[in-house]
């Protein structure tokens, strides 16, 4: 059994040949495609569990082509790229990229990424025992990962369900920066504070009937974030 | 002076002598005129409908009041007088001589005389008023029509000659010069003589106006807000006082406004140049990153193997690639932030963060080269926030880290921490290598600089240079304090973000 269906995106033949080739015997079943609309077609004819896109190709380029997968699919996708400034980290997480690799990266660091993101999340302890949360004109649906505000649908990606299943089981609590990217993201990481930042503001974005004053999600100024539940 | 100078004098003294005589001329035959006038009134009331002394009186009056309208102030009290005489000879008894019988026709005759020249007087004047009531309308067009120009000044050519060509233009001044303190800018039209140049500089530093009755020359500052921006020369000007002032005002604002288009302009192009260059950069990066992802993918794929899937001299062989690939990724990655750095093409993305946290992911970023070190890490809990780009401060903490790997004993610890001191964050990197003698620790700043007797190690010789450029971006320095046989201190300051109430 394949470990995960893997499509690249990028347009160095030379790139695609070492992916393939890699991650094939790694395990992964692996597909590559030229283009940002290359790899949005083929995203259209079959699914994929994770996309590794670069972000400078021609056409629609990297940005562009991670927004478009996201507002359709909840897949997966970590982007490539030579440029390694903060600025472009959070570019990419806002277009909707669960993580970032700057190039030239080393295979196993690649491989560790992917697995993160195809993890499974482990059955937290009290994940059973979670009601849908239903108050305010917000309604969680834990089992579909949909998400209705004020009759506004939007489905979760894995990775904003890991975080918010992780506040629910924690609620009215200050939770550390730290805990919250090793146990959402796995224990590599603790420093990335843009994932964070990207990543409350994209849950915001679709769970809070107002994003811009939260009341669900809120910042404990340099400590962390807590979820707050109406009693 | 010139002989042509002279001829021109000569010719300028012919028409004006032309122009006044050409003046008398017209007086005498309006004099003329109006005395003919008062001769056939009086040729009327004497010979063709003979009337009494009363009648004619206001008649002479009404002729007087005609002349008064159609001509100006001498011919009207030319007539006056002349109205006189003849109403005294023709009219007023003893008739046919100048001689006057009854003492009441004395006052007649002066009242006659009174009346006639005050009429005279307030004519006249009342015709000067609608003269120049006509010469400020005038005056208000032409600034008008000046001001539009001096809109539709193009700044990418010579604002001056622009300036000057509107004014001789819509002013009909022939000989205007203008002076621009601030680009040194001098444009004359009309002027002969370069000593008006001195003139107008003078006028600018001056900030005084110079007036020269003789040739008509007036030589003024152009102020805004007070302050003399250049200055304008004019002759033979025929605008009032009031426009005048007007005018220079106009000028004022059209140079203020040509220059400060011009900034834009200019910060613009430099915007522009600045992107491209951002762009270029990138794309280097890209082409020469892109072919090393490659090969740094296929060597880490296969030194990850199991450790009997390779030969011991081709997990060498291919180390060796790997090592040199990593060596011309950190190459192209060191000339490229100090080609952007040196180019002036980042701009500081500043956030908030904390020490530890910079200090954190510079040693992760490091990973691979730390883990067979010793690091002592000390960053207290309780430091306040700093206000700095966090990606360019783990640039400036990765640089200094390597350059201490490379320059002390594997065995040697390094230390790194953060404290509190000069109202900044201090953050400081301790080894204890070879340390760096006083005359080389201003030179290990230089780019391409390498240590005297370390050239066998790799290096690029730009990271401290890097570091150092990045440090003063945020405004602050790289510190280094060494003793040779004992070590090296390199420190900086990182500002406080504001709003942090430092303990």
């Amino acid at each position: 059994m394949s470990a995960g269906k893997i499509l690249v995106i990028d347009d160095d033949p030379q790139i695609r040949r070492v992916m393939r080739s890699t991650l094939t015997s790694h395990g992964y079943q692996v597909n590559d495609a030229r283009s940002g609309e290359e790899g949005l077609q083929e995203l259209r004819n079959s699914s994929y569990d994770l996309v590794l896109l670069d972000m400078n190709m021609p056409g629609m380029g990297g940005m562009e082509a991670c927004r478009l997968i996201r507002s359709s699919s909840d897949t997966a996708i970590i982007m490539l790229t030579v440029n390694n400034s903060e600025r472009q980290k959070v570019d990419a997480l806002d277009a909707g990229a669960d993580d970032y690799v700057t190039k030239p990266f080393s295979t196993p660091e690649l491989l560790a990424r992917i697995r993160a993101s195809l993890r499974r999340l482990p059955q937290l302890p009290g994940y059973a025992d979670l009601q849908p949360l239903a108050a305010e004109g917000v309604n969680i649906d834990l089992s579909s990962r949909e998400v209705t505000v004020n009759g506004r649908n939007s489905r979760l990606t894995a990775r904003e369900f890991g975080l918010l299943t992780y506040f629910l089981t924690r609620p009215n609590k200050t939770i550390a920066h730290r805990e919250l990217l090793q146990a959402v993201w796995g224990p590599d990481y603790g420093d990335e504070l843009e994932y964070l930042r990207v990543f409350v503001n994209r849950l915001r974005k679709k769970i809070e009937p107002d994003p811009s004053k939260p009341m669900f999600l809120v910042t404990d100024a340099w400590a962390g974030y807590r979820f707050h539940l109406p009693q | 002076m010139t002989a042509a100078a002279r001829r021109k004098e000569h010719v300028l003294d012919n028409s004006d002598r032309l122009a006044s005589a050409r003046k008398s001329f017209r007086l005498v035959l309006r004099v003329s005129a109006s005395l003919a006038f008062i001769a056939a009134t009086t040729f009327m009331l004497f010979r063709v409908v003979p009337v009494n002394p009363t009648t004619a009186g206001f008649l002479f009056l009404v002729a007087i009041l005609l002349i008064a309208t159609k001509g100006g102030l001498v011919e009207s009290t030319i007539a006056s007088v002349a109205a006189m005489l003849c109403f005294n000879f023709f009219f007023l008894p003893p008739i046919g001589t100048l001689t006057i019988a009854d003492p009441q026709n004395w006052v007649a005759l002066f009242a006659f005389l009174a009346t006639s020249l005050t009429a005279s007087q307030l004519s006249a004047r009342a015709k000067r008023r609608a003269v120049e009531a006509e010469e400020r309308r005038g005056e208000v067009e032409r600034l008008y029509a000046l001001s539009r120009g001096l809109l539709l000044i193009d700044n990418s050519q010579a604002v001056a000659k622009q300036i000057v060509q509107q004014i001789s233009q819509t002013c009909e001044i022939p000989t205007v010069a203008l002076y621009v303190r601030g680009t040194g800018e001098l444009y004359r039209s009309g002027f002969t003589e370069a000593d008006v140049d001195v003139k107008l500089r003078d006028a600018a530093v001056r900030s005084a106006v110079l007036k020269e009755d003789g040739t008509n020359l007036i030589v003024t500052p152009i102020r805004l807000g007070g302050e003399p921006i250049g200055s304008i020369a004019l002759t033979g000007s025929t605008l009032s006082d009031a426009a005048l002032q007007s005018l220079l005002n106009l000028v004022a604002i059209g140079l203020e406004r040509a220059t400060s288009q011009k900034a834009v302009t200019q910060a613009e192009v430099a915007r522009q140049s600045e992107e491209l260059k951002s762009t270029l950069l990138d794309a280097i990066a890209h082409e020469f990153k892109t072919p090393l992802t490659s090969i740094k993918a296929v060597t880490t794929d296969l030194l990850s193997r199991t450790p009997d899937s390779l030969q011991p001299h081709q997990r060498e062989l291919i180390s060796i690639a790997d090592e040199s690939t990593d060596r011309l990724s950190k190459l192209v990655t060191d000339a490229i932030q100090l080609a952007r750095i040196e180019g002036g093409t980042f701009r500081l993305n500043l956030g908030i963060h904390f020490p530890s946290s910079l200090i954190n992911a510079a040693l992760r970023q490091m990973k691979s080269l730390i883990e067979e070190r010793k690091i002592d890490v000390n960053v207290p809990d309780d430091l306040p926030p700093v206000r700095v780009d966090s990606g360019l401060i783990e640039v400036v903490l990765t640089h200094l880290l390597d350059n201490a790997l490379k320059y002390s004993p594997p065995d040697n610890p390094i230390r790194i921490g953060a404290r509190l001191g000069e109202g900044k964050v201090i953050v400081y990197l301790v080894d204890k290598g070879k340390g760096i003698g006083e005359a080389e620790q201003a030179q290990v700043f230089e780019k391409f600089y390498r240590g005297r007797n370390e050239r066998h190690l790799q290096g690029t010789g730009m990271g401290l240079a890097i570091a150092r450029e990045i440090l003063r971006a945020h405004g602050e320095d790289i510190a280094l304090t060494s003793t040779p046989g004992q070590g090296s201190e390199f420190s900086f300051g990182l500002p406080i973000a504001p709003g942090v109430i430092s303990q």
